[in-house]
This record gives C-alpha cells, sequence and structure tokens, in this order.
C-alpha cells in the first residue's frame, strides 16, 4: 500500500528470487548498485547547504562504493551464473519491479561504473569553482544511476524509467551551461547550411537532444506496447521460456515491425543515422559530461539495449528475425561510415570525437546486426561488446584529455592549438595511446583487436550483403585512423598557434593539468594498451563468457572452438591503419604536405562542403521538422483559430444583438398594432380551425 | 456513523461566511489558516473512508431520488485530487492574492486622481481584508462544488454541483481577474452553462425514461433504444465542452489565462477533467453500449484535441495562455484513454487526471510566481531566471515532466497505460482508423514536449532579461505548496500502485471480463 513498505522489502534481502542461485546473498548489491548513486544525488543538493567540499568528495565515493559493489558480481559472471531478484510493484496490473544480473548486464555494469568513478574523479578536477556544482553533482550521479538501472532492470518498464532518466539527465548536463554565453556555444558562429545556422547555445542543444531522443523513444514505447499486448508482461525472462507470443505476433505480421519499432529507441540514443544529429551538438556540456555521455552511460544504452532484445528474437523466430538484423546491421553500416566522413573536417577537438563516437557506434551495431545474421550468433555479439568495453576506455580517456586541452588553449578549435605537446608531456603520452587504440593501431592497442573481430564476423558471415557492409568497415576503418591522426597532429604537432602565442603573452602559462585530471585519463589510456597487448586473451575471454551466457539463458548453440586469426581482417585492419595514419602523419604531424591543396579543385571543394554542412541532413531535418510544422500550426493559429473559432464569440454576441433589435421594433408600444397583429392572429386561427 | 463525506461537502459550504467574517476582522493570515484548516480537515474527511476503496453514504431527499455520496473506485482518484490542490492553494493563494488585489487597488486609484505623478497611497487593511474575506468564501464554496459533482450518486444531485462550481469560479474570474475580466468571465459562464443544460436535457430524459434519477437504479433499468442516441449525444456535447474539446474549446484560454492564478490552478486541473469524470460515470457506467459505438469518434475528437492544442501552445507568447492551451491538449489525452475501450487506457484516463492536477498546477503556480516576482508573463519579457528562482525552476521542471510524461513522475504512468489501451484495442478490432488515431496520438506526445520544453528554455534559460535581475523566488507560503505537489508527483509516478489498486478493479467491473483477456492473466 505505502511505498515505506516498498522500501523495505527491498531492504530485506532483495524480495523474492526466481532462480535460487549459490548468489542469492548478493542481490541486495544488485539494487544497491543503482540505488546509491540515486541517493547521493539526492544528497548532494542537501549537502551544498553544509559543507562544499562534502558536496564535492561525496558523488566521487558513492560511485567507487557502487563500482565495488558491481565487481562484487564478477563471480557470479565467471560462474556463468546469474541473479534475478524481484518485488511486487503495480500489482494490479500484474508488474513486477526486478532486477537481472547475468554475464551481459555484469559486464556492463562494471564497465560504467569504473569509467564513471573515474570521470567523477575528473570532474572534481575540472569543474572547480563552478557555481552550480550541486546541480551538477546531482545529475552525474542520477545519470549514472540511471544507466545502471538500464543495464540491471529485467524488464522494459524499468529499462524505460532509466532510460529517460539518461534522458533527463543528459539534456540538464549538456545544458547545464544554462546562460548561453558565446563561448559555451558549439559550431563556427557564422556557419550557416540552407539558411540554417549549424552552431547552438548549450540550451538549444539540450532541448535538441531531449526531442530527437525522444522521438526514438516514441518508437520504442510503441514496440514494447506491442510486446506487452501478445504477452501481458514486460519482463525479458518470459519471452525466452516461451516462443508462443513470437508465432503469434508473427502470423499477424507484427513481430518484425515490433523489433524495428524498439530499435527506433536505441537508433534516438545511441546517436546512429537517422537520429544521430543531436550527438554533435551535444558538446555544449562540460567535457566530464561529454566522457560520460560518449563513453559509460547514455549511448551505450542502446548498444545495450540491442545486445539484450536480439538474441530475444534471434531464438523467438529464427528466420523471420533476420530482417530486424539486418536493419540493425545497416543502420550501424551507413551511421559509421557517414559520422566518419564528417569528422575529417571538423575543427572542433570535442565534435571531431563526437562525430567517431557516432561512427564507433555504429560498428558495434553493425557487429550485432550481423551476429543475427551468421550461423554462428556469438562471433558478431561478442564482437560488439568487445567494441563496446575497448571503446568505452579509450573514448573516456579521450574526452578527459580534450577537457585539458580545451582548458589550456581556452579555444574549442583545433586551430587555436597546436604544438601543446612540449608543454603538456602527460597529455601527449596519454593521448597518443588512446588515439592509438581509437585509429586501431595494430597488435598494441585495443581498438585493433575488438575492430578485428567485427571485421572478421563480418568475414564469416553467411549474409548477401555482407561484402558491401565490409567494404564500409574497411573505409570507415581508413577515415578513423586519418582523422584520429589529423587530431592529435593538429593538437599537439606543429607550431603554436597565434592564439596560443597570444595567450602565452599575456603571461598565461601553458601548463599540464592537476593529477585529479590526469590521473583518471592515465589510467584509462593504460588499460587500453594493457588490453591491447593481451588482446587475443581478452577478446578469447568475452568471447568464451558470452558463448556461456548465450546458451545458459537464452538456448542459442554455440560451438566451442579455439579462436583464430581471420588473416583477412588482419590485413585489411592493417592496410586500412597504414593509409589512414600514413595520410593523417604526412599532412598533420611531419607536416610534408600541405591539406589546403584541396581547395584548389572545385569538386574536392564540393566535398569538403558537403562534409562539413553534415551532408545537409541537420539542415534538411530543421526545415522539415521545426521550421515546416510551426509554420503549419502558425497558419492555423493565425487563420484558424483567431478568425474562425474565436469568430464564434462576436459572431453569437451580433446576432443576438441583431434578433433583439428586431424584436424591440415589434415591441413598438403602439396600441393599435397590438391591435392590429391580434386581429391578424384571431382571423388565421379561425381558419385553421375551420379548415379541419 | 461519522457522516464523513456529509462534513467533507458541507462543512466548507456552510462555513464560508464565516471565513469571510473572520478574514475581515482578524486579517488576512488569520482567514488564510482557518481556511486550511477547514480544507484541510475536510481532505481528511476524503482519504480517511479512501482507505477501504469504498464508501458510500445516502440521505432520504426528495421525489427525486436519494442524496448519496459515493466513494468508490472511480471517483476517489478525483476527490482526492480536488480537495488536496484546493487545500495547497489556499496557502498559496495568500501572497498572491494580497499581491493582485493591491495591484488593482492601485490601478484604481491612478484611474481616478487626475494627476497621475501624485504617489499611490497604500491600500486600507479592511479593503484588503473585505477583498480576501470574499475570496476565501467563494473559494471554499467552489472546491465544495468540485467535490461534491464527483461524489454525487443521483441526476439531479450531479447536474445542481455540476452548476454549483460553475457560480463560484464565475464571481472569482469577474472579480479577481485579469484583463477584460468581466467580458471573460460571461463567457465562461455561457459556454459552460449552456453546456451544462444541454447535459441537464440529456440527463433529464435519461431519469425520466428510467423511472429514476438514482444511478444505481438506472444502472439495472432498460432505457428505451429509441432515446438512447438523443441522450447520449445530449451528454457528450454538454461534457465535451466542459472538458474543452475542440471544436468547443474557445472559452478556455481565456477564462483560464485570465483567472487570478491560484484559481487557474483550480480551474485547469481540477475542473475541466471533471468533464471527464462525468464521462466515465455517465456514458460508461450508464450506457455502457453506447460508450462502446461512439469510441472510434471520440478517439478522432480526442487525437485532434491533443494535436491542435499543442500546436496553438506553441504559438502562445503569454505563460498563462500557453499552459492554457496544453491544457486543452491534456484532456484530448484524458479523452483518448477514455475512448480506448480498455480497463488499461480507462485507468490510465483517470490517472492522467491525477498527473495532469498535480503537473499543470505545478506550472500555474510557476506563472503565479512569474508574474509576482518577475512581474510579467510574456515570454519575450523572460529569461535565464533559473539562477534567479532555483526553487520554481526546480518544482516547475517536474510539473513540465509530468504534463510530458517521462518517468519518474506520475504523467509516465497514465500515458503508458492509456496508449498501451488504446493500441490494443485498436489491434483487437483489427481497425486500421484506430491504429492510424493511435500513431498520430503518439505525435502529439513529442508537440507536448516540444511546447514545454521550449516554453521552459524561454522562462528559464539564456541571458537574464532586463528588469528581471532583482527577481528572486517568493515566500514560502508559495513554495511549500510547490514542494508537495513536486514530491507527490514523484511518489505517484514511482509506486501508482496506490491508485491503480482501485480504480482497476473499477473498470473491470464495468467493462466486464474480455476486453482485456490478454492483460489480465
Amino acid at each position: 500500500m505505502i511505498p515505506i513498505e516498498f522500501i523495505f522489502r527491498m531492504v530485506e534481502g532483495g524480495g523474492e528470487f526466481i532462480h535460487n542461485s549459490a548468489f542469492d546473498a548478493l542481490a541486495i548489491n544488485v539494487w544497491l548498485i543503482w540505488i546509491l548513486p540515486m541517493i547521493g544525488a539526492m544528497i548532494s543538493p542537501l549537502l551544498n547547504k553544509v559543507s562544499k567540499r562534502g558536496r564535492d568528495i561525496s558523488p566521487a565515493i558513492f560511485a567507487f562504493v557502487s563500482a565495488t559493489l558491481s565487481s562484487t558480481l564478477i563471480p557470479v559472471m565467471l560462474e556463468g551464473d546469474e541473479i534475478h531478484t524481484q518485488i511486487s510493484w503495480i500489482n494490479s496490473i500484474g508488474i513486477k519491479a526486478g532486477l537481472l544480473a547475468d554475464t551481459l548486464s555484469i559486464i556492463i555494469s562494471n564497465l560504467v561504473a569504473w569509467i564513471s568513478f573515474l570521470i567523477i574523479v575528473y570532474s572534481i578536477g575540472y569543474m572547480k569553482g563552478d557555481r552550480d556544482l550541486a546541480r551538477y553533482w546531482f545529475f552525474m550521479l542520477f545519470f549514472i544511476g540511471s544507466m545502471q538501472l538500464i543495464v540491471l532492470s529485467d524488464n522494459f518498464l524499468m529499462l524505460f524509467f532509466g532510460w529517460e532518466g539518461v534522458g533527463l539527465a543528459s539534456y540538464a548536463l549538456i545544458g547545464f551551461w544554462y546562460r548561453d554565453r558565446s563561448k559555451d556555444y558549439v559550431g563556427r558562429i557564422d556557419h550557416y547550411a540552407l539558411a540554417i545556422p549549424q552552431f547552438t547555445s548549450p540550451t538549444h542543444a539540450g532541448m535538441k537532444a531531449f526531442l530527437m531522443t525522444k522521438a526514438g523513444d516514441i518508437f520504442m514505447i510503441t514496440g514494447i506496447f506491442l510486446i506487452f499486448m501478445h504477452t501481458g508482461t514486460f519482463e525479458y525472462k518470459p519471452l525466452i521460456e516461451d516462443h508462443t507470443w513470437a508465432e503469434n505476433m508473427h502470423t499477424a505480421g507484427l513481430l518484425i515491425p515490433a523489433a524495428v519499432l524498439i530499435f527506433g529507441g536505441a537508433i534516438g540514443k545511441s546517436a546512429q543515422f537517422p537520429l544521430h544529429e543531436w550527438l554533435l551538438e551535444a558538446m555544449t556540456g562540460p567535457t566530464a559530461v561529454s566522457a560520460l555521455i560518449h563513453a559509460a552511460t547514455m549511448v551505450k544504452a542502446g548498444v545495450y539495449l540491442v545486445a539484450r532484445i536480439g538474441p530475444i528474437f534471434f531464438i523467438a523466430a529464427d528466420i523471420a528475425s533476420a530482417q530486424f538484423f539486418e536493419v540493425v546491421a545497416w543502420v550501424g553500416a551507413i551511421t559509421a561510415f557517414m559520422l566518419a566522413s564528417q569528422a575529417i573536417v571538423n575543427k572542433e577537438i570535442k565534435k571531431v570525437l563526437a562525430y567517431s563516437t557516432g561512427s564507433q557506434i555504429g560498428y558495434m551495431m553493425l557487429a550485432l546486426g550481423i551476429a543475427g545474421l551468421s550461423t554462428s550468433f556469438v562471433e558478431g555479439y561478442s564482437a560488439g561488446i568487445f567494441h563496446l568495453a575497448s571503446h568505452a576506455m579509450f573514448k573516456a580517456s579521450l574526452f578527459m584529455i580534450a577537457g585539458g586541452l580545451l582548458h589550456v588553449a581556452e579555444s574549442r578549435f583545433m586551430d587555436d592549438m597546436g604544438g601543446l605537446k612540449k608543454n603538456m608531456k602527460k597529455s601527449y603520452i596519454a593521448i597518443m595511446a588512446a588515439g592509438l587504440s581509437l585509429a586501431g593501431a595494430p597488435i598494441i592497442t585495443s581498438g585493433f583487436w575488438s575492430k578485428d573481430a567485427i571485421f572478421a564476423a563480418l568475414l564469416e558471415s553467411s549474409y548477401v550483403f555482407a561484402p558491401v557492409l565490409y567494404v564500409m568497415a574497411v573505409l570507415t576503418a581508413v577515415m578513423t585512423s586519418f582523422y584520429t591522426m589529423r587530431m592529435i597532429g593538429m593538437a599537439m604537432f606543429g607550431k603554436k598557434s597565434k592564439h596560443i602565442e597570444e595567450l602565452e603573452e599575456h603571461s598565461h602559462h601553458i601548463h599540464e593539468v592537476s593529477a585529479l585530471m590526469f590521473i583518471p585519463f592515465s589510467i584509462l589510456a593504460a588499460g587500453t594498451i594493457i588490453v591491447g597487448i593481451s588482446g587475443p586473451f581478452v577478446e578469447g575471454f568475452i568471447h568464451e563468457r558470452l558463448g556461456i551466457f548465450l546458451t545458459n539463458s537464452y538456448g542459442i548453440e554455440v560451438e566451442h572452438e579455439e579462436i583464430k586469426l581471420n588473416w583477412i581482417a588482419v590485413i585489411s585492419s592493417l592496410v586500412s591503419f597504414g593509409i589512414g595514419a600514413g595520410l593523417g602523419y604526412i599532412y598533420y604531424i611531419k607536416r610534408a604536405a600541405n591539406p589546403e591543396v584541396i581547395s584548389k579543385n572545385a569538386f574536392t571543394r564540393g566535398v569538403y562542403k558537403f562534409l562539413e554542412n553534415r551532408w545537409y541532413v541537420n539542415s534538411i531535418y530543421y526545415w522539415l521538422f521545426v521550421i515546416g510544422p510551426l509554420f503549419i500550426a502558425r497558419i492555423f493559429w493565425k487563420y484558424f483559430e483567431n478568425v474562425v473559432v474565436d469568430g464564434i464569440n462576436p459572431a453569437l454576441e451580433f446576432s443576438m444583438a441583431w434578433w433583439s433589435k428586431i424584436v424591440r421594433y415589434i415591441q413598438s408600444g403602439v396600441v393599435q398594432t397590438y391591435v392590429y397583429a391580434f386581429g391578424i392572429g384571431i382571423i388565421f386561427i379561425l381558419i385553421i380551425l375551420l379548415s379541419v | 456513523m461519522v457522516y464523513y463525506l456529509l462534513q467533507a461537502v458541507f462543512i466548507p459550504l456552510l462555513l464560508s461566511p464565516l471565513a469571510y467574517y473572520i478574514t475581515k476582522k482578524g486579517g488576512v493570515t488569520a482567514g488564510t489558516w482557518f481556511t486550511f484548516g477547514i480544507m484541510l480537515y475536510s481532505t481528511i474527511m476524503i482519504l480517511l473512508p479512501s482507505l477501504n476503496g469504498y464508501y458510500y453514504e445516502k440521505y432520504n431527499w426528495s421525489q427525486l431520488g436519494e442524496f448519496g455520496l459515493l466513494l468508490d473506485g472511480l471517483s476517489i482518484p478525483f476527490a482526492i485530487i480536488i480537495y488536496l490542490l484546493s487545500t495547497v492553494l489556499v496557502l498559496y493563494s495568500k501572497p498572491y492574492m494580497i499581491h493582485k488585489i493591491e495591484e488593482e487597488y492601485h490601478e484604481e486609484q491612478k484611474s481616478i486622481q487626475a494627476t497621475p505623478l501624485k504617489i499611490v497611497s497604500n491600500i486600507p487593511t479592511h479593503v484588503m481584508n473585505h477583498q480576501m474575506g470574499i475570496y476565501y468564501a467563494l473559494y471554499m464554496v467552489f472546491a465544495m462544488g468540485m467535490l461534491t459533482t464527483v461524489l454525487a450518486t443521483n441526476l439531479i444531485e450531479f447536474y445542481v454541483f455540476f452548476e454549483v462550481m460553475l457560480i463560484p469560479s464565475f464571481f472569482l474570474v469577474a472579480f479577481y481577474g485579469y484583463g477584460a475580466r468581466r467580458r471573460i468571465s460571461l463567457m465562461y459562464l455561457f459556454w459552460t452553462h449552456v453546456g451544462a443544460v444541454i447535459l441537464l436535457l440529456g440527463l433529464i430524459t435519461m431519469g425520466l425514461s428510467a423511472g429514476s434519477f438514482d444511478m444505481q437504479n438506472i444502472k439495472e433499468s432498460n432505457i428505451s433504444v429509441e432515446l438512447l442516441p438523443f441522450i447520449a449525444v445530449a451528454i457528450i456535447v454538454g461534457l465535451l465542452v466542459k472538458l474543452a474539446i475542440v471544436p468547443f474549446h474557445i472559452w478556455l484560454p481565456y477564462a483560464h489565462a485570465e483567472a487570478p492564478t491560484p484559481i487557474s490552478a483550480l480551474l485547469s486541473p481540477a475542473m475541466i477533467g471533471i468533464g471527464g469524470y462525468a464521462l466515465m460515470r455517465l456514458l460508461l457506467t450508464l450506457l455502457p453500449s453506447t460508450y462502446e459505438s461512439t469510441s472510434l469518434w471520440l478517439s478522432i475528437g480526442a487525437m485532434v484535441t491533443m494535436i491542435y492544442g499543442g500546436a496553438m501552445a506553441l504559438m502562445q507568447s503569454d505563460v498563462k495562455r500557453m499552459l492554457a492551451y496544453s491544457s486543452i491538449s491534456q484532456m484530448g489525452y484524458m479523452l483518448f484513454g477514455f475512448a480506448s475501450i480498455s480497463v488499461i487506457g480507462l485507468t490510465g484516463s483517470v490517472l492522467l487526471y491525477v498527473s495532469h492536477g498535480t503537473g499543470k498546477a505545478l506550472l500555474f503556480m510557476m506563472a503565479g510566481m512569474l508574474i509576482m516576482q518577475a512581474h510579467t508573463r510574456s515570454f519575450p519579457k523572460l529569461g535565464g531566471l533559473a539562477g534567479k528562482l532555483p526553487m520554481t525552476a526546480v518544482c516547475s521542471v517536474i510539473g513540465a515532466l509530468a504534463i510530458m510524461g517521462i518517468p519518474p513522475t506520475n504523467g509516465f504512468m497514465s500515458e503508458w497505460m492509456l496508449f498501451v489501451g488504446a493500441l490494443n484495442t485498436a489491434i483487437d478490432e483489427g481497425s486500421t482508423a484506430k491504429i492510424v488515431i493511435f500513431a498520430l496520438a503518439m505525435i502529439a506526445t513529442a508537440i507536448t514536449a516540444s511546447y514545454l520544453l521550449w516554453s521552459i528554455k524561454r522562462i528559464f534559460y539564456g541571458r537574464v532579461n532586463e528588469g528581471l535581475e532583482h527577481a528572486k523566488d517568493g515566500s514560502y507560503y508559495m513554495l511549500a505548496p510547490m514542494f508537495f505537489l513536486a514530491i507527490l508527483t514523484i511518489i505517484i509516478g514511482i509506486y501508482p500502485e496506490m491508485l491503480t489498486q482501485i480504480i482497476i478493479p473499477y473498470m473491470q467491473n464495468v467493462l466486464g471480463e474480455g476486453v482485456i483477456e490478454v492483460l489480465n492473466k
């Protein structure tokens, strides 16, 4: 009846257990992993009144405890077991609140928790002196808590709670600097495409992010409704145990639509084509927020969702679900290609990284999609998850380093940086490690191995169009290593830019960032190298764990075989890195050739403009979905609401007044008139009576 | 027998002259707390019997039937929200109405004085006490009228109180409103009264045809088939005016925008939704077969209202008018849930009344705060207030989330239920029209999110506009009610079982089993 009872039952050891495993005692930890950051969020505005120092340290403590708790679940994963705990929630519709910690959610929960913790520590240094820190910590912790809720939930409804929670937190954090000072904008202030500004203020960007992801959520919730209607439950487990719902939906022609609609939510949240445009503007938030959005939370939610529902649809209807996976794979490949091509020409360091995130998430989607189109589901599946993990590490690191560069150079443009490696040795080493991992430098970086796994999965797929996807993926890899080298070269190598020199003249010393900022990104940069060196082992481990998971939880047959290197994949990785990085090195690091050459040729200039204007997608969206509807609404407002509907009142009023005038005219008060009228009336009545 | 409901209904009515007297003699603070005390006591009188989920009181009345007061699965959520809002808004009214009456007085003084430069004197205490006394007296009658409409079990009783809630609100708008308030209050009176009279025709025909005006008896009797369409049309049209469904909506933006803000905060969330309640009580419960045959048309009207109201809200440059159009759109949601012919959809519709009640009240309270603290309600003159009015900003964002239907606010709970209900029926019936309507209605949720986010952006973000440098949060008389509602919004959003456990059995009972076989396993 009352919420208090709800809380108590939760504390009493996690409610009822569906599956009795040896690890049931850990159920309470599963709850606390997401509840603790929420509690921390609630506390931070209160601490703001008590102690500023406590307010800034407590988020790190909450994040650390939550991360430790999620690490206590690792033995569960190693055993190939799972914890499933439920408590009553909306009894009258038979909905339970439940959490499910299985291999997939434990891997992602740990990634989220530890990377978030490092970002929180980094934030203490990065956000020092900002005046609204209570709000900042509130939403950062709320963000983490919501993401953990997504990952650990055992049903779609709670997942949606977390899903909208991250949407809300991202809205608040992207628009964190709500005063909209021009230095917080992204984009060049004079950049227009098709008469649409390509620069945005923080609050505009926050709104855009919220509305675009909301568009995806509308699809997603409709898809969830369709499944709910056919099963009467939001939980995943019943979907796996009994497949009659899928048969029913398939005969009704609703199975693939439902799956694709749910994927629509993932498209929005993970910034995939066609809902990718919000991600670039999301750079208006503080850099620590960008790191959190891009590495640990938010965009990974979409990948997690696909990883969660993909196997469900795969086993529920083997043949019928192929179209769903085709959609996933193509969306991923197109996004990967499209955003990588735009990253090549961008001048803002954070936006390059943002394009890169969208593109890399595209790789993950591609891998998960191709999993469903192959005979061996686990190949693509584990490649996707492996890439998710490796991307989370190097991208968080890159963002945190970029935050330091922005801070030092006091500009978001790479043109205003240059030659920073002399003054920022540690940042330089870290950006090389993490950047090479993004570029996929062979053998020693995690990015190489995870990308290689995706290539291998593509090659082994039986899907007809797999070669096309493969070519797109390889081209994307070339572009990725090129823009990474370009970014590092422009920021770190070459001569110091005018802007930096001016700063130094004004006795502004270019210095290394503080230890509080430096340590978190170094840990992650080192991590990518460590994972890189032990690449095949890590890959094999993830492959094996996920194979067991797929067999145990979903009943997908997995052949246990030794991981072999696919030599075509390795060679294409090497070649694409060689071409991309080589070009980048010549143009931007060694500066042997001048990249300005492209402006001499009409064709290359056109391509450059096309890419810089984001393939015009952004502008077209504004025309179609903002200006167009507002125009229609204005027409209705001007000519319908204000004229027709609002005219009802005066029309009634005047017609009444007019009518009363006529009536008043008859009632003249002249007795003779009345007598005449009376007489005529009498005659009429007589005639009527007589004629009957 | 404790006469819970009789107390809840008649104590505010009978003591309303005393509220005037106390305010007049003892000052505004005494009057406020007296009114608050009465309303709080009455609210407790509602809450106590609600815990059981069913409570019925009846008294001998006249030849028209019995005077019954009923709390059941349908009326409990409505009754609780009406009285909770009425109670907390008493406190909010104090600083706000003092401000409003002072402003009005100064305007009047200015127009009387020959030389406008002369310093306007302060308002005399006795004038203020008199005005506030009348306000509180009318306020209590208004609240009681809304409550009794919801509790009524007899058609004539229902109609009487349907009008009782109209008259005091008419005076409140006419005495304390903004702009062309007398004209607007008349417009409000005419529209809703004409609607009510059409409704009365339907009610009388229904009563005479059934041989009794008691709802319990009508449910068991057979109404002649020839009269059914006439009755249904009269009831639906009469109530659609109250709900302000397009094209019967034009009175609403005027009345709600120009009413004094605490009254807007009651009119908009609490009063118009009673139209939805009445549809459920009169059409769904008494004439279920007619309900099912009209559902397609109702859902078309609902969908049009959702989109049209939202689109018009986008066009407004006045905060309160924007909120008024938003209410129109929200009533579209409510009607959409109502027309879903499914237990879960109807439950969502009732919950929407609750979430709109809390959410829209919060937003109107925000508008009042802006009028008081920033002295403007026009979007172009606002901006950057998040730093100046942080508490207001937090509460109004929570209110906006409730209207948008974002978890963890109660708006999400109501919206998913009503949408799943509508989709379920559409697919079960295999009706393409209904699926298309559903898709368009989903688009309306995006419009809702747009106009609210845009409004929040224009009010609270960006640069601080000229003249707003000294704006700050109002007193706790205004903030405490906002906090209360904000917390309530989230509690219901996380744990809606408190309400669903009483609504769902009622709806199951009305619709009978079979409509939701799938969900009801």
